[in-house]
């Protein structure tokens, strides 16, 4: 191996260092890591998946199924990323993995000798026992000798993106074929997106030499491009997901190490492309050969040992076996020879194509027909090959195998959206299936390998695209790379240009100048196909024995064609099957190299035809995609949105321990009321009932209900009547969903005839909205309501405790409060400085209390004037702890009880419902199972045990049943009782236990504790509602 | 309410928003279109997204039975026959968010799922930010308006902001232009 001196696409003024494994090496502006290794004579690169075989650099693009590396160190680490696909950075770090100590020196190499039993599904089957536990020992030491690469455990100190893109076309490929779709679309007016991958545009095209004829045409496209302010060209970025709406998902990379997270820079962006239209032109991925030890390093795709010379220059082997099985690999051959290297031809078929054969002879090129390799020798670097011909196995020495097994159509985009690929059986490659409106395909991906003819159906894409959108204008189409011509008798290397600017020459031209459209011997042959199959076949049959050495179908996952016969064999014969059995194809590559060869074997061993044996599915993303880019910017403190309240400052101004719920922040406990949350919200529990304490309720879900059917409305969706209920009084309501389930409840207040406020609970706020919102649009669209959320537009705080109706009369001494003027569950709507302002009074904690209700902007300002006013009367603010102990207390059901399960019987509702009905819910909630005497009951929980904590989720059980299973219930929200000191709990009982009285032993399982207690009514406290009421 | 913050090519002001939002009944949509542009002294947008401006006023057509009125200065009374329709008061529950300046595109790019060149001025659309119910309304060719629930307001404020943090060097920079350039420029000198 080595860089040659002139030629490729690299700047060789700007050399670049980097490190693998810790070795200094240097490379050039416009290397890959691949092409840099290669160039710097690395050839062994990483060691396989399971069996830890020493393994090289096998193609020259995203394919790649070997050369994984580890790159950048600390929370930058990155593992399993090809080297064929990492641009060449400065100071770039890369590492090979899955070895132990070292690369050349792999511990577990040893694997090898141990390969018959390590066959495909051995884990199945040799670590199922002895107990159904073990898999849990043994999964451990699996895990360690298997796999990929190692990700970092620090976190990641770089930035990632969300982009949202529109375009009218997206061309996916710039190739020939994307570059004159996006011309054509271009030309036409479209805003048109072209996408590439690499990080230099031109797809196939750059595989061509520096000094031919497309690299002309190439700048030819790229200056009218140029010209075109609608059209972008966004390199270093791949589309990974095609899905509905005409979206896709593209990932763009903006360089190793040279983005600064501190500049607001991202690694990487995750793209949302919206386009009207989509043109993929993809291309087409070349497949490997299989013959033993065909893993070798030194054994790469023809295609990309074309790659490497013609744009990275270098020649990967002086002495080289090309083998293939069509005429695309001659290409690399001729273009191997004419750097130097000495070249055998070992092709499959027994007639290439005369021509062929004698611009070979001119060049000095060796071609062995019906010769196919049968073994490749050496370990971790191939030496020779043996080839199997008519006339008897023979042994060709070598430093590069460049093979060709034919080409796939890159049909993955095209298949995302569950739309199957079609088998093209005179291109053996599966193209895309019938594709929507909009879609388009042009080039390789269509099947067709010829780049006058990618060209002319890029065009035709892009201006078919356009159109789609509505805008039509005809472009003219570029100029063709039209081939010259083959003389057959002439000695000049016309033919060399030729088949350079063909991406795949089935499709020549004859000397007299007509074409000549794949004859039958040029066409595909299927003879590796053939091969293939049969030699899986006869891995098939007991006792076979071919050539020593593996043979493997999927290289990255250590697949052999064993392995596929042992599938086969044990009945896993669907390729959804064999894929996960054998693991086939679940690599990073997602088997681009293995699978059309593992169909073809299973399609052989099933004496099938391939399409009849199908594909797997294809599903994104085509290529890996970091998570630190689909997570973007939605880390850290922007993982969600946070709900403040209007008086949040203050809150945190004051001491307040906030806590999550949902999205909102909300005051947990206030520290000066206490050390901790436990000490604190007893603190806060004594304020409420033996003075008075400031609660934010801003978070409450509020519904404004209008129309002079929203009476009615409310009538259906509560259990209880509304329609009655008086202008200024509120009241107390239940919502249950289709199924008679409890859903929410809340309260509401009458404004007007026609006019309502409803509030719910703060976890139901956005579902009982959408839920009103489906019953008007869909139930009863006939009714004249408005509802809508106006939870931001109102702060609301509660006043609650004895002092609360002093304190209230301090803050706002003009309004009437008294008794008469605002009883309990009554409405005052008042003016405070020219904007509105609600008082209900109504009580969560059981105490005399009040509900304010003031515009969002007002609201700090009037909680501030509560706190001043109430001061001489000793209130405090208290938080969402104290309040939710206050209402255990009480008996209020909330949100550990309405969990989704419960029936009002079960909670001890039922009686709101009477004798009503047109309710929602009253069908279903009426059915006999919920009635079932194992239902549970709300009950109340009293401790007997003094000091002893009952826990919310513990498991209910009699005295002296033994504890296991689900037991008779289960406690659903417990506190310390300041009032009664002791602990208190809510709990929902069977129905035949919940007697009060009894006793119960309550099991918390976190912990191994049991409590006992009494069952008591659910209200702890002032079951006549002498505080409410006074 | 007012707060603001000034990134390089990019400007941001938050500020109170006073909306009214009017409703009208299903089958008296006729009448309440007739009616309503009376007190508004202009006609109503025709379209979902659509908006009119009468005086210092800003009519929005929200959806298809529903506008809000936007104003500057003192609130306006108007009262709807209930026969027709309904109002309400949404000004508390909403904070405007006024976006400005070059960079404004880079970061609605990263912030909604909105095709900034093809809205055109005065069209408003509901869209998600950062998963949030938000309006939009296209001011002129480098200024729009977010109007944004309260309670997230300063949420979003400070997501936008970290948007915008990769502006400064971005905004120099066309990408299209880059990337075809060095690749015309690259072919050249290959």
């Amino acid at each position: 191996m080595r860089r040659l001196a002139i030629g490729g696409r690299i700047d060789r003024s700007q050399q670049i260092e980097f490190t693998f494994d810790g070795r200094a090496i240097t490379g050039f502006r416009g290397d890959t890591l691949a092409s840099a290794l290669l160039a710097n004579g690395v050839r062994l690169v990483g060691r396989s998946f399971k069996y830890h075989r020493p393994r090289g650099i096998y193609s020259a693009g995203p394919e790649e199924p070997n050369a994984l590396v580890t790159l950048g160190t600390g929370g930058r680490r990155e593992p399993n990323r090809a080297a064929t696909t990492v641009e060449l950075a400065e100071g770039l770090v890369a590492e090979s993995q899955n070895r132990w100590p070292s690369l050349n020196f792999d511990a577990q190499g040893i694997n090898g000798l141990f390969a018959p039993f390590l066959s495909a599904g051995f884990y199945y089957k040799t670590f199922m026992g002895p107990t159904r536990r073990a898999w849990m020992f043994y999964e451990h030491f699996i895990r360690k000798a298997a796999g990929l690469g190692r990700a970092g455990e620090e976190p990641d100190p770089d930035r990632y993106d969300v982009r949202h893109l529109f375009a009218d076309v997206a061309v996916v490929g710039s190739g020939p074929a994307g570059l004159s779709a996006a011309l054509a679309a271009g030309g036409a007016g479209a805003r048109v997106v072209l996408i590439e991958q690499d990080f230099a545009p031109g797809g196939s095209l750059l595989s061509d030499p520096a000094d031919a004829e497309s690299v002309a045409w190439l700048s030819g496209m790229f200056a009218r491009l140029a010209e075109m302010p609608n059209v972008s060209l966004m390199t270093r970025t791949t589309a990974f997901g095609a899905y509905d709406g005409n979206v896709l998902g593209l990932v763009e990379r903006h360089g190793s190490g040279t983005a600064d997270p501190k500049q607001g820079q991202a690694r990487q962006t995750l793209l949302l492309l919206r386009a009207k239209s989509i043109v993929y032109a993809s291309g087409a991925l070349e497949r490997p050969l299989t013959f033993a030890n065909n893993d070798r390093p030194g054994i790469m795709l023809a295609s990309a040992a074309r790659v490497y010379l013609n744009r990275f220059a270098v020649l990967a082997g002086t002495r080289v076996v090309v083998a293939t099985d069509n005429d695309s690999a001659y290409r690399a051959a001729f273009d191997l020879a004419a750097a130097g290297a000495e070249v055998t031809i070992a092709d499959g078929r027994a007639e290439p194509i005369h021509e062929l054969l004698e611009q070979a002879r001119r060049r000095g090129i060796a071609v062995r027909t019906k010769s196919r390799i049968a073994n490749a020798l050496g370990s971790r670097s191939v030496r020779a090959v043996t080839l199997s011909e008519p006339g008897g196995p023979a042994t060709v020495k070598c430093d590069l195998v460049a093979v060709s097994g034919g080409w796939s159509a890159t049909v993955h985009l095209t298949s995302h959206l569950g739309v199957k690929p079609v088998y093209r059986e005179d291109m053996r490659t599966f193209v895309p299936g019938k594709l929507g409106a909009g879609l388009f395909v042009a080039g390789a991906v269509t099947g067709g390998f010829t780049r006058g003819g990618s060209i002319e159906e890029g065009h035709r894409a892009g201006a078919e695209a356009s159109a789609f959108c509505g805008i039509a204008k005809s472009v003219q189409q570029p100029v063709g790379l039209e081939l010259t011509e083959i003389d057959a008798g002439s000695h000049d290397n016309s033919l060399s240009a030729s088949l350079r600017s063909a991406p795949l020459p089935h499709f020549v031209r004859a000397h007299d100048g007509s074409h000549t459209v794949c004859p039958e011997h040029h066409r595909p042959d299927r003879s590796e196909e053939r091969w293939f199959a049969n030699r899986t076949r006869a891995g098939d049959e007991k006792g076979a024995k071919f050539a020593a050495g593996k043979a493997f179908a999927d290289l990255q996952m250590d697949v052999t064609t064993q392995d596929i016969a042992l599938a086969h064999r044990e009945g896993y014969e669907s390729v959804e099957h064999l894929k996960r059995y054998t693991t086939l194809g679940m690599g990073t590559d997602q088997g681009k190299t293995s699978n059309f060869h593992a169909l073809s074997a299973m399609a052989g061993l099933r004496s099938m035809a391939v399409p009849e044996v199908g594909t797997t599915t294809f599903r994104p993303p085509y290529t890996p995609v970091a998570i630190g880019a689909l997570a973007g910017r939605s880390i850290g403190h922007h993982y969600k949105p946070i709900r403040r309240t209007p008086m949040h400052d203050w809150h945190v101004a004051n001491g307040a321990e906030m806590l999550e719920g949902g999205l909102w922040m909300r005051p947990w406990f206030y520290r000066a009321s206490g050390r901790d949350v436990n000490e604190a919200y007893v603190a806060e529990m004594r304020l409420v009932r033996e003075a008075a304490g400031l609660m934010d309720i801003s978070t409450l879900g509020k519904i404004d209900v209008q129309g002079s059917d929203a009476a009615e409305f409310l009538d259906r969706v509560y259990v209880n009547a509304f329609a009655k209920l008086p202008v200024g009084r509120a009241r107390y309501g239940i919502m249950l969903r289709d199924d008679g389930v409890v859903f929410d409840d809340g309260t509401t207040s009458r404004l007007g005839e026609r006019h309502f406020f409803m509030t719910t609970s703060t976890a139901k706020a956005a579902d009982v909205m959408s839920r009103l919102e489906f019953l008007l649009d869909t139930a009863w669209p006939d009714l004249r309501v408005s509802v809508t959320s106006v939870t931001d537009e109102w702060a609301a705080m509660s006043v609650a405790g004895p002092n609360s109706r002093d304190i209230l009369a301090a803050a706002f001494p003009d309004l009437d409060i008294s008794n008469e003027a605002l009883p309990h569950m009554g409405l005052l709507e008042e003016k405070y400085r020219d904007r509105r302002l609600r008082i209900i009074r109504l009580s969560f904690s059981g105490e005399w209390a009040y509900e304010i209700y003031v515009g969002a902007s007002l609201g700090t300002e009037v909680w501030c004037r509560l706190m001043e006013a109430g001061a001489p009367f000793g209130l405090k603010p208290y938080g969402v702890e104290a309040l939710g102990t206050l209402r255990i207390e009480k008996g209020h059901v909330a949100g550990p009880e309405i969990d989704g399960r419960t029936t009002l019987d079960d909670l001890g509702l039922g009686r709101m419902v009477g004798k009503r009905s047109g309710y929602v819910g009253e069908v279903l909630g009426r059915r006999a199972a919920f009635s079932d005497p194992t239902r549970p009951r709300l009950v109340g929980l009293r401790g007997v045990e003094p000091g002893r904590q009952l826990h919310a989720g513990a498991i209910l059980f009699r005295p002296g049943e033994p504890m296991q299973g689900h037991g008779l219930g289960r406690i659903t929200s417990a506190t310390y009782s300041p009032t009664l000191d002791v602990w208190v709990g809510l709990g929902l009982l069977a129905r035949e236990s919940a007697v009060e009285g009894a006793e119960i032993v309550a099991a918390y399982p976190i912990t191994g504790q049991t409590v006992r207690a009494r069952v008591v009514s659910p209200i702890f406290l002032d079951p006549k509602g002498e505080r409410l009421h006074g | 309410m007012a707060d603001g913050s000034t990134m390089t090519g990019f400007e941001m002001a938050a500020d109170d928003c006073a909306i009214i939002q009017f409703e009208a009944w299903d089958g008296a949509m006729a009448q309440f279109e007739a009616e309503l542009p009376r007190i508004l002294g202009g006609p109503l947008p025709t379209e979902v997204g659509d908006t009119a401006r009468h005086d210092s006023w800003l009519v929005i057509r929200v959806a298809p039975r529903r506008f809000w009125l936007l104003w500057d200065g003192p609130p306006p009374i108007i009262d709807v026959d209930p026969k027709l329709g309904c109002a309400l008061p949404l000004g508390e529950g909403r904070v405007r968010l006024r976006l400005s300046g070059r960079g404004l595109q880079y970061v609605l790019e990263r912030c909604v799922a909105v095709d900034w060149e093809t809205l055109a001025e005065g069209r408003a659309l509901q869209t998600g930010l950062h998963r949030v119910p938000v309006l939009l309304l296209r001011r002129s060719a480098l200024e729009c308006d977010l109007l944004v629930p309260r309670s997230f307001s300063k949420s979003l404020i400070e997501w936008i902001a970290d948007a915008a943090a990769g502006l400064n060097r971005a905004i120099y920079a066309s990408p299209r232009t880059d990337a075809l350039s060095s690749a015309h420029a690259s072919q050249r000198t290959g």
